[in-house]
């Protein structure tokens, strides 16, 4: 036993030891950062790059809101952007210090959650639709009749994204809501609506690129980037934009104020928004990134790609979906509760 | 010989009807996915469930992973020495509650003993994140201690179960026995208890280990920058495609739990 003991201190030593200049510890979604590009910013800098990963908004908030996380930089969803700002757990840019700070497209500079990106600069974005079989269901499919009013031909081969913020999105504006309604009739509605709805799905599950391409979905509430890799996999797949409103997210960089290496940070974000950098990312994530220029740089299958780039005659449609808060939350707990029933 | 055995003790479950089928039914339930998920590890396809003929990519790609080596190395490391702590406290808590005098309120004790099993998980992982968030505040220290900490914790009551129950079964004959013969408490442990109990102490220290390699939530709220083991790896590709490389990894590992469970029963049989 003795020697166990000793191997388990030598093990504790030399995990502690502090982390010098050249480090940088990122915390972010799993499976979204570009190994291929991590690769070249260690080249470039001569910075460790650590990438540990979370799996939700709420998990990642609890543990930085805990303290001493060890984190430099977080990658949240827009509407948690302001939540970190607001408890301090983030510091302002200090846009003197990001030269590429002007890559960021035009409509991605002044959001709602970060007016003139002074605290997050732009990881990946992408809108949540539908994703149908063209072969099984002809008609139109820019609509969340898909799942919310389905059609007979895909009554019972529905799938939906267990997300529930994007889900009740969807279907408050369906009903002619707005996203964060707080008004109970229209909630009532929503309510009544979904729960009708769910005798013709099949589940609600997130593994919609395996199982639309392998024909086992016929539809699904979708991620724009999902449905892009379901159709190269299986041509019959298309992506809709449903024109009673569908959702769009932005994941964002932004700086801990704990953070211990606030230099590498800094070169890291002035990294990514570098055009050709940035599109590295989406190479690998299959999202869009929010950086003007970095078109050119973008893969071929994804330059065109309808699911990455929003046709025009839907874009107004698109609608961001923060984090709703009081009444507008309780309302739609209780309503993805009952659902998950 | 024989007819001195009365007739009725050879009942055997075995010989119950439908037990073939029973039997059939079970392992195919159990084994099947594994089965599946093996064979998709050499998916030639980018799916894991369509496929695309044999290839031996899938290996390299997550052998060619850093991520997914160092996830890999965490999850021994710390499933090692989770389960050689637990294993050790929990030996020491069943002698101690088997080889003496109850005292009272020793109830209480045992659900001291067995309160990560009772306890909602995910209540122990955020009472841990708030602990250890003191602590690293105040030491700086920010290594695999608090992992290893925290799974030894949740770790016992797995170990500490199997080697109650030999011991409980094990009557004190040979130690009065030994006793008897003038040997010192110690000597008695050491040639004649511990000997006896090693089976369970296996046992034990093997349920410890699957159960630490096995965790999400506790290790997803305390790990620190770097410290992902395999299965917080993999829930945070959940919401991303899975590629068959998940597939890889499992059938890497499963290849040698079924390497160690050889290694543990040859050299155990051996010994007999």
């Amino acid at each position: 036993m003795n020697k166990t003991l000793i191997a388990t201190a030598l093990l504790l030593a030399s995990t502690s030891l502090a982390s010098a200049g050249g480090e940088l510890f990122l915390y972010n979604w799993g499976n979204y950062t570009s190994p291929e590009m991590i690769t070249k910013f260690e080249a470039a800098t001569g910075i460790k790059v650590t990438i540990t990963d979370f799996d939700s908004n709420d998990t990642a908030l609890a543990k930085i809101e805990a303290g001493a996380s060890g984190f430099d930089l977080v990658v949240p969803s827009a509407g948690f952007v302001s939540i970190y700002a607001e408890k301090g757990l983030i510091q302002k840019l200090d846009l003197a210090r990001l030269p590429n700070h002007k890559n960021i497209a035009p409509e991605w500079m002044d959001v709602t959650w970060d007016a003139g990106r002074e605290w997050s600069v732009p990881w990946q974005w992408g809108s949540t639709g539908m994703s149908v079989n063209t072969k099984v269901y002809t008609g139109d499919i820019n609509t969340s009749a898909i799942f919310m009013e389905p059609p007979p031909e895909l009554a019972g081969k529905i799938n939906v994204v267990p997300e529930m913020g994007d889900v009740l999105a969807l279907a408050t504006m369906y009903e002619g809501g707005e996203v964060c309604s707080e008004d109970a009739e229209v909630m009532k509605k929503v309510r009544d609506a979904l729960l009708a709805a769910k005798a013709k799905w099949i589940a609600m599950d997130y593994s919609t690129v395996e199982k639309m391409s392998n024909n086992d979905y016929a539809a699904t509430v979708d991620w724009n980037g999902a449905s892009m890799r379901s159709r190269l996999a299986n041509p019959d797949v298309a992506y809709g934009y449903p024109r009673e409103g569908f959702d769009l997210w932005m994941d964002n960089v932004v700086l801990l104020s704990d953070a211990k290496n606030v230099d590498s940070a800094y070169l890291f974000m002035d990294f990514i928004m570098a055009p050709e950098n940035a599109a590295m990312l989406s190479a690998f994530a299959r999202y869009a990134n929010g950086i003007s220029g970095s078109d050119a740089f973008m893969p071929a299958d994804m330059k065109d790609a309808p699911e990455i780039v929003t046709p025009a005659e839907f874009a107004a449609n698109g609608h961001f979906v923060l984090t709703c808060t009081g009444k507008a939350l309780e309302y739609q707990t209780a309503i993805w509760t009952e659902l998950q029933k | 010989m024989a007819d001195r055995v009365p007739p009725r003790r050879n009942f055997s479950v075995t010989r119950l009807p439908g037990f073939g089928t029973i039997a059939v039914i079970v392992f195919l339930g159990l084994y099947t996915p594994i089965v599946t998920l093996v064979a998709y590890s050499f998916n030639g396809s980018e799916s894991i469930s369509q496929w695309g003929g044999f290839s031996l990519n899938w290996y390299g790609v997550a052998w060619g992973n850093q991520q997914v080596k160092d996830a890999t190395l965490t999850s021994l490391v710390v499933a090692t020495a989770a389960a050689a702590i637990a294993t050790l406290v929990a030996t020491m808590a069943a002698l101690g509650t088997t080889r003496r005098r109850a005292v009272r309120g020793q109830t209480v004790i045992y659900a001291l003993i067995n309160q990560p099993l009772m306890v909602p998980e995910i209540v122990t992982a955020v009472a841990l994140l708030i602990f250890f968030a003191m602590i690293r505040k105040a030491t700086g220290y920010s290594g695999l201690g608090y992992l290893i900490l925290a799974h030894s914790a949740f770790c016992i009551p797995f170990a500490y179960l199997p080697i109650r129950a030999r011991l409980e079964g094990m009557d004190m004959t040979l130690e009065t026995a030994a006793a008897d013969l003038y040997a010192s408490r110690w000597q008695t442990f050491r040639r004649v208890t511990l000997p006896l109990l090693m089976p369970a102490v296996f046992a034990g220290a093997m349920l410890a280990f699957v159960i630490s390699l096995d965790d999400v939530v506790i290790t997803e709220f305390i790990k620190s920058p770097g410290q992902d083991t395999l299965p917080t790896y993999m829930m945070g590709q959940l919401r991303r495609a899975m590629k068959p490389d998940v597939n890889a990894i499992s059938a890497a590992l499963l290849a040698l739990t079924l390497v160690l469970l050889s290694a543990f029963f040859l050299l155990s049989r051996k010994r007999d």
